[in-house]
């Protein structure tokens, strides 16, 4: 009898390294807040948007239906011509040297979210941040409910995680300024583009230092005098 | 004629005036004073870190792990593994990186480990570096180099032996292995004045003896055989991070954010100052608030006491009336006496402020750390004080207008 429990304890110690070995970490998602890094050196000036789905085209999961798929690429175009998105004072000469627009349909993210199960089990563990994750996921009802519209009764496991799987638009631009000096404004067309964006978190960075700005629909532009 | 004559009639009421102008200069003072005290905590704040790229510790949030690692205030959530610093260590976009190590103190103030490149590297107040003052950096394994500010706290001098405590409030000491003050720095006005620096080498070795928080009973490790031992830090509890491009820095981020072994956050020191700044920003402005109200207190004061000081003035006004001033020319006269008291009281203000200031400054100094710079007035400040002004003149409208009907309704020949 005592001998069981020696060997279900070593079990359970086995059990409890194997799942410890695994990494579970879920990077933060948040609706109506996209992030904005900009890095600015010599006459180079990167800026890199990621946006959750939600911010542009109002849903998260993976595009599927005919009118939604039209969305995503409706959304991706005006991406491409970046007056859309932001504009940067002419005087300061600025030309685009490469773009880069993606949407993370969030397929890395998938495994994360097989193991359901598993996240309730370990109340204990500290990834506080996933869990809020996940909480956030409960709350989105009108995503279930209109999964439900589009393949009613198909709710396999697979439909389940893209749901979950909250996609995201990544934009990266990079220029070459002629007079890099001469941006002191940077403003967002952005909030305008895209009716549902929320705020728009910005870290900024060049030789003089780094700071971060909040920016809104209501004041669209980041002040940069002095910044670069 | 009219100024003179102004000025005349206030120089009569000497004592109500005087305290008219001392009120409201106290109240421009303390506004003033409210402004460079914003200014200067803005500045000192964000001066205390330059020229670092990037501070990583463990997953925490931003204003937290900057707080910890670069303030000293709170506490680390968790430290960081060597491995993972190594890992960090070997990214092809890191120029340099600085270990540093918390959790132990000297007398309430932060003990930190860290190595030599530190002293180079950390800059603050745009590009300035830490120097040595006196003696020399750690050469021993049991040397510490102090901040300004602790050596002139506890009198320390060159060649003092002190014993570092375990945990920030606690009464065991690492009693067993005692350190040497072998270099005294140059007062910054940053945190690093109130910090004792020791090796990282030097925080292995003295917890040599010590598992999970406790010393072992009975355990202990001659000095000898520790100084033989291999003293890599098995973890450290934040890195000062330096890139070779600015434009890697997000991608850096980035790697270090979603590093999957080990839960590590990333943050831009400015960035993460300024997140802090718009919440310290709230209070910022009420207090900014609170003095603009009191400036209009005494504006509504101001008021009051040229309305009380009417009834006995009313004889004053109709011998001017006799003398052949109109009624217009006692409004321009009591108009003229506000402009005269704000000036007064500016001028009086500025002077208090600058008293004020070099009376307070050392001891901010010493008990914030905060540098108030005394500098010539701003234009902003010109600005406050046309405003403040033009409002005077505003506020004595009202008076002006009463005396304008005593002196239409009185003539020359005043009912008292």
């Amino acid at each position: 009898m005592r001998k069981n429990i020696y060997y279900s304890l070593l079990l359970s110690a086995l059990v409890t390294v194997s799942v410890a070995e695994e990494t579970r970490q879920v990077d933060k998602h948040e609706h109506g807040v996209g992030e904005l890094n900009i890095a600015v050196e010599g006459n180079s000036i990167d800026l890199e948007f990621m946006i959750p789905g939600a911010d542009i085209v109002g849903f998260e999961y993976k595009a599927k239906s005919e009118a939604d798929v039209a969305l995503v690429n409706d959304a991706l175009i005006k991406f491409d011509e970046f007056n859309n998105i932001f504009s940067i004072p002419s005087a300061s000469n600025c030309n685009l040297v490469e773009a880069d627009i993606s949407i993370n349909q969030g397929e890395n993210h998938k495994d994360e979210h097989d193991d359901h199960d598993e996240h309730d089990d370990h109340n204990e563990h500290d990834d506080h941040d996933e869990h809020d994750d996940h909480d956030e996921h409960d709350d989105h009802d009108e995503h279930e409910d209109e999964h439900d519209h589009d393949d009613h009764g198909e709710h396999d496991d697979h439909d389940e995680h893209d749901e979950e799987a909250h996609n995201e638009f990544v934009a990266h631009y990079s220029f070459n300024c002629g007079n890099i000096k001469e941006i002191d404004r940077i403003s967002f067309p952005y909030f305008t583009t895209f009716p549902n964006s929320g705020e728009l978190e910005v870290q900024f960075v060049s030789e003089i230092g780094s700071t971060s700005f909040e920016v809104e629909g209501d004041e669209p532009f980041i002040d940069l005098k002095g910044k670069i | 004629m009219l100024l003179k004559l102004s000025f005349s009639s206030l120089y009569a009421r000497l004592v109500t005036v005087g305290m008219t102008i001392l009120a409201i200069s106290v109240s421009l003072m303390l506004y003033m004073s409210v402004e460079k005290l914003r200014t200067s905590a803005y500045t000192s704040f964000t001066d205390t870190i330059s020229q670092t790229d990037l501070i990583v510790g463990a997953r925490a949030s931003s204003v937290q792990l900057l707080l910890y690692s670069v303030f000293r205030i709170g506490n680390a959530t968790n430290n960081i593994t060597w491995e993972s610093y190594l890992d960090l260590v070997s990214k092809e976009e890191v120029d340099w990186t600085v270990p540093i190590s918390l959790g132990d103190s000297h007398k309430g103030f932060r003990v930190m480990g860290t190595n030599k490149e530190f002293f180079s590297r950390y800059k603050y107040r745009g590009s300035q570096s830490v120097s040595i003052d006196k003696g020399y950096l750690f050469e021993d394994l049991y040397d510490v180099v102090l901040g300004a500010g602790v050596a002139e706290k506890l009198g320390y001098k060159i060649g003092t032996s002190l014993v570092v405590s375990h945990g920030l409030q606690s009464f065991s000491d690492h009693d067993d292995q005692p350190f040497r003050v072998s270099g005294i720095l140059k007062k910054t006005g940053t945190p690093v004045d109130n910090t004792v620096i020791v090796s990282l080498a030097a925080i292995e070795a003295i917890h040599v003896d010590w598992s999970t928080g406790a010393k072992i009973p009975g355990q202990l490790t001659p000095i000898d055989e520790i100084r033989e031992m291999d003293l890599t830090p098995k973890n450290i509890t934040a890195a000062l991070v330096g890139v070779k491009s600015k434009l890697t820095i997000f991608q850096l981020q980035r790697w270090i954010n979603e590093y999957p072994e080990e839960a590590m956050t990333a943050i831009l020191p400015g960035a993460a100052l300024q997140e802090l700044w718009r919440v310290v920003g709230v209070i910022e402005n009420l207090l900014l608030g609170i003095s603009v109200v009191v400036i209009f207190t005494t504006l509504v004061g101001m008021a009051a006491i040229m309305f009380s000081s009417l009834s006995e003035r009313r004889r004053e006004m109709a011998i001017w009336r006799a003398m052949g001033a109109s009624p217009f020319t006692v409004i321009g006269l009591l108009m003229l006496e506000a402009i005269f008291i704000s000036i007064l009281s500016i001028t009086f203000s500025v002077v208090l402020l600058f008293c004020v200031l070099n009376l307070l400054q050392p001891w901010i100094d010493y008990n914030y750390g905060i540098l108030v710079n005394i500098e010539m007035l701003a234009i902003k400040d010109m600005y406050v004080f046309a405003v403040f002004i033009i409002a005077s003149i505003a506020v004595s409208l009202l008076p002006a207008i009463r005396a304008y009907w005593f002196s239409i309704n009185d003539g020359m020949t005043i009912k008292l």
